[in-house]
């Protein structure tokens, strides 16, 4: 009987996936397909796209300024990923393990800021970092910061911004983790001897495991296509790839250009998430494996 | 039965048009331009004088309204695109030649001016508003400022200063410092004209086309690579602020009427540029938009304020040395790769 039912639900399987399906290739595969294809396209003085076929542009790729544009994006969102991290774990662990009706308080604080508008908080940082703010001069009383120094429009605003706009991404996922995550478990390490570090690293951490494997994708996949937060708080040397690809679309009139390198942010994103994949079925697997 | 009444009220309804049509239809002119770039009163007066409607749409940027063309926009008669667009449009054959004839007051047009523009001739497209590109600072916190591209060197200003973030216009500053033309193609002097901005780049708080006004006005920014229309409606808003017109020479650039090919209301669209270019209309119409309409009949009737404004109006011997960006076709990609060297540089 058991049995029966589950080949009904199996056979109802492709009608209940129909409707995501339909939306990821209409609005994903098929709008990414376009943008490998205009790659491929010449281009032509006008800002159009040409007739025929080329592979110029892709051998354009080959450009020497790009290393160093790859590199700045590929380690700036890198270390907002574990920035973010690493701020996210503990306050997910102490919003899991505070009294219910404390959760609920903390939860929304983790949710307001979305209810302003991301450039609203973005002009709020250049705001709060202005040459001629409280703050700076602050810092410039405490000695931290030279009088004549700038807290904008470097890399280090760039990714203090970033982490910003990035932490509630990283922080939900691995809350919703902690909160199913059986906290006796906790106790009965330290009941086995493990001391605090030890429960931490060999029991919490694996134990939500999967709720940090998501805030590490939906951190850096966004962080790798920023645009507006290095156009707007960043300096003359912190572009990054989403910058390069709105000069070759509006400033160069290059959309062939502007696509092949859509296409290269799109495999730098496609990487991490098919590790992540393979990693996860991998454990799987062996974890079947082991319960056999 | 049905069928039948169907039949009346098709017939009805083609009636109802049958009589639309017969009312003597106001003539109408179609504007395509940039946001808030005609004074409204200027427009009303138009309209009573001749009988007829203009309706104004609005772009953004050159590029939009070309592609919005492209696409198969019609309707339009009268656009203001930049001069280096307009080069575009005459050689894709879509701008009418101008009837000079019905164009009495071109005879007002600066000539000063016409020496350096696009089409100077003004075969198909006719000057209307001129804006400079120079640099903006804060009286109160900039010592000694001098008229020169050498104030970017200023170490005093390290991290305060902004270029724009256009690869014509800043690669050009560097040009006009070294003396150099800034429609030129010898990769000599781009190469020269790139370690200028790379050495410039050294003491920029950042590149930025767009918020250098509200940080002029907020102090955040000392010195900004700026235009003038722009840097005037600062002014407004902060009276700290200053221009400054390099003396090297700088770049101009001007949107030009034109109409288009397919027009429909050629006769009235002559009307309205000539209209444009009567002497009282255009001071008036440059005093509301900040912008400078290059009719030297109309400078007399400017304020004498507005008129020594450097934003305004340059020195002769500085304007002699200015030029206007043109397009420059298959040869954009040279300033590309430089823009490409100078943004990558440490």
């Amino acid at each position: 009987m058991a049995e029966a039912r589950g080949l009904l639900e199996r056979r109802h399987e492709p009608w209940v996936t129909l409707p995501s399906l339909l939306w990821l290739i209409l609005l994903f595969a098929v709008p990414a397909v376009i943008v490998f294809a205009i790659a491929l396209r010449p281009t032509d003085p006008y800002g159009g796209i040409g007739a025929g076929w080329t592979l110029q542009t892709l051998r354009s790729l080959g450009n020497p300024s790009y290393p160093s544009i790859l590199w700045r994006t590929l380690w700036l969102s890198a270390l907002t990923t574990v920035v973010c991290l690493l701020l996210a774990t503990p306050v997910a662990y102490v919003m899991a393990r505070a009294p219910a009706r404390w959760r609920h308080w903390l939860l929304l604080a983790v949710i307001v800021p979305f209810w302003t508008s991301f450039l609203v908080r973005i002009f709020a940082w250049k705001v709060l970092l202005h040459p001629e703010g409280p703050l700076k001069h602050l810092l410039v009383v405490l000695r931290l910061v030279p009088a004549d120094g700038s807290l904008l429009y470097n890399a280090g605003a760039v990714l203090l911004v970033l982490v910003y706009t990035e932490l509630p991404f990283a922080i939900l996922p691995i809350y919703a983790a902690a909160e199913k995550f059986d906290f006796r478990l906790l106790e009965a390490a330290r009941d086995l001897g493990a001391g605090p570090l030890r429960t931490f690293w060999s029991v919490f951490l694996p134990g939500i495991r999967r709720g940090l494997l998501t805030a590490m994708l939906v951190t850096l996949i966004p962080a790798l296509g920023s645009y507006v937060v290095p156009d707007l708080v960043g300096g003359p040397t912190s572009e990054m790839l989403g910058n390069k690809i709105a000069q070759r679309t509006f400033v160069d009139r290059n959309l062939p250009h502007a696509s092949a390198l859509s296409a290269l942010l799109a495999f730098a994103v496609l990487i991490p998430s098919i590790a992540a994949i393979a990693l996860e079925r991998g454990r799987r697997v062996r974890g079947r494996e082991v319960q056999l | 039965m049905i069928g039948r009444s169907v039949r009346m009220l098709a017939a009805l309804a083609a009636l109802g048009l049958v009589a639309g049509c017969a009312k003597p239809a106001v003539k109408t002119l179609h504007v395509y331009t940039w946001a808030d770039y005609i004074k409204p009163e200027v427009v009303q007066r138009f309209e009573r004088e001749n009988g007829c409607k203009l309706v104004i749409d609005t772009f953004d940027s050159n590029e939009s309204m070309y592609a919005k063309l492209k696409a198969g926009a019609s309707g339009y008669d009268v656009l203001t695109p930049s001069s280096y667009y307009v080069a575009i449009m005459s050689g894709q054959g879509m701008l009418l030649d101008l009837d000079h004839r019905k164009l009495p007051n071109l005879a007002n047009v600066d000539t000063a001016y016409l020496r350096i523009a696009l089409d100077p001739q003004m075969k198909r497209s006719v000057p209307y508003m001129l804006t400079n590109t120079g640099l903006a600072y804060l009286k109160s916190k900039v010592k000694d400022p001098q008229p020169s591209w050498a104030m970017l060197d200023r170490k005093d200003l390290k991290g305060r200063m902004t270029l724009l973030n256009d690869m014509r216009e800043t690669i050009g500053a560097a040009l006009k410092f070294l003396g150099y033309s800034l429609n030129t193609t010898d990769d000599g002097q781009l190469e020269q004209a790139r370690e200028v901005v790379i050495r410039w780049k050294a003491n920029l708080a950042k590149f930025e086309s767009e918020q250098y006004k509200s940080g002029l006005a907020s102090g955040e920014f000392l010195l900004a690579h700026g235009y003038s229309g722009d840097i005037l409606s600062a002014q407004e808003e902060n009276a700290d602020i200053a221009f400054l017109a390099p003396r090297e020479g700088l770049s101009i650039s001007c949107d030009d009427l034109v109409i288009l090919k397919d027009s429909k209301a050629s006769a009235l669209a002559h009307r309205f540029i000539n209209f444009l270019h009567d002497p009282e209309v255009a001071a008036e119409n440059s005093l509301a938009i900040n912008y400078l309409c290059p009719n030297a009949a109309a400078y007399a009737k400017l304020p004498e304020e507005f008129r020594n404004n450097p934003a305004v109006k340059l020195d002769p011997a500085v304007q002699a040395k200015c030029e206007v960006i043109r397009d420059l076709g298959s040869d954009n990609a040279k300033y590309t790769r430089i823009w490409d060297q100078i943004k990558a540089a440490p």
